[in-house]
């Protein structure tokens, strides 16, 4: 087990930092709710909007 | 004879240190802070530290939803309950107001309908498949759990496919968002928010008396829910909105099948603004991958710090069965009921929002299930 965690965390932490360097970042972190329009976390409409 | 034990003592101490993983934490931490502030971005520093410290925390204090959720369904006991009810109230003392009274800042707000409903439902199943909600999945990946790494894959990819499905549920109708500072002002709300909480607080209560099972909650579990709750403050504070943590895995997983040439983008889901966003930006710029990511660091580096790292077996097949469907369900479930025990349940009813209680009382029933079908992959049921 202890060598699996050592691979998961050293592929996904590479995978994460590649990510991160060819990827836009905004200026300050955002969630989908500081979005126009979100209703919920995830940033989807209201029932009012949508119908 | 004490002079001669004391540096055994400490001996002792750093055996159970295991650097490797410690260091690897630490320093995976580091770098990722790094990148942030390189790019200016101070608020997603203070996040990965806060997750950091959070999966600590989670770890430290064995901090539990699933598991106390279990003992007050199968025994009647209510410790762990009332203890996630503090950390709701604390949290709960600043969010509602601040995110009523300042501007940029917002509480956890849902519709309510058949897909908060459905989703926290099946949430419910899953987690006691799982044993382990969205924060418990994050601390005991972090804190070693090999099982819990297969829960964490499933949950991911459940959370894609819930993504695709939001959209028709939605559909099936709902109202808006209930949030008591709307129609009570800010600190209105936040006394109806305590009452609430109170007046679940005194059902846990007069339930485990009336099944002669105990209610008053462990030193452990009230400073658990102290800290975690002064820590879901300090996150609120840094990103603007509650802490939520099941959004991140469904971006990690679309950015996955992206990169294994899969196109979401013509997704409904995925054309709305902030999912939109998300997929194109780096992960280090989502608010609830940066907790997470924090999490998962933070538990390996206590865990690390206290113990040999991952040095436990495999657990049998059926059980490695039941945390793959569980996370499935759990993935899928968190995507339609907006959110986990942390970004529905808890930040939901720290912000005042009737979501939050729906949820709550629509994945309870699904962990009774989720109880009764545990024997079938050969887990207790206590």
């Amino acid at each position: 087990m202890r060598l699996v965690y050592a691979i998961v965390f050293s592929i996904a932490f590479v995978a994460l930092v590649a990510e991160h360097l060819s990827s836009p970042s905004s200026g300050r972190p955002v969630s989908p709710e500081d979005f126009a329009g979100a209703c919920a976390p995830c940033g989807a409409p209201c029932p009012s909007v949508s119908k | 004879m004490s002079i001669a034990a004391a540096p055994s003592a400490v001996a002792g101490r750093r055996a159970r240190l295991d650097w490797p993983f410690l260091i690897a934490s630490v320093l995976a931490l580091t770098v990722l802070v790094a990148l942030v502030l390189v790019d200016g971005q101070p608020a997603a520093a203070a996040l990965l530290v806060l997750g950091f410290a959070l999966g600590a925390a989670f770890l430290k204090t064995e901090f539990s939803f699933t598991a106390s959720w279990r003992r007050l369904i199968v025994r009647g006991q209510a410790d762990g309950f009332l203890g996630g009810l503090l950390l709701i109230a604390i949290a709960a003392a600043a969010i509602v107001p601040v995110a009523a009274l300042v501007p940029g800042f917002g509480g956890a707000i849902a519709p309510i309908g058949p897909s908060l409903v459905i989703g926290a439902f099946v949430f419910g199943i899953g987690m006691q498949l799982a044993n382990g909600c969205g924060s418990g999945t994050l601390y005991t990946v972090g804190g070693g759990s090999g099982r819990m790494l297969l829960t964490l894959a499933f949950f991911i990819a459940g959370s894609v496919i819930g993504s695709l499905h939001l959209p028709a549920f939605l559909r099936l109708g709902g109202i808006d968002p209930i949030l008591a500072s709307n129609y009570l002002g800010p600190w209105g709300g936040l006394a109806a928010t305590w009452a609430s909480i109170a007046v679940a607080a005194f059902a846990g209560i007069a339930m485990a008396r009336r099944r002669g099972a105990s209610y008053v909650p462990s030193r452990r579990i009230v400073f658990g829910a102290i800290a975690i709750g002064l820590l879901s403050i300090a996150v609120f504070a840094a990103g603007h909105h509650p802490w939520s943590v099941t959004f991140g895995f469904t971006v990690w997983g679309a950015k996955l099948a992206t990169a294994f040439g899969v196109d979401l983008s013509h997704a409904e889901f995925w054309q709305w603004a902030g999912p939109k966003r998300a997929l194109g930006d780096s992960i280090l710029s989502d608010t609830s991958s940066l907790t997470d990511l924090g999490m998962i660091l933070g538990a390996m580096a206590a865990a690390a710090a206290s113990a040999p790292f991952a040095r436990n077996p495999w657990p049998p097949l059926k059980s490695l069965l039941a945390a793959a469907v569980g996370g499935l369900l759990m993935g899928w479930g968190a995507r339609l009921g907006f959110g986990c025990n942390i970004g529905a349940f808890i930040g939901g009813v720290a912000s005042g929002s009737l979501h939050g209680w729906v949820w709550f009382l629509a994945a309870l029933p699904g962990c009774a299930i989720g109880i009764k079908l545990r024997p079938l992959f050969g887990l207790s049921r206590e």
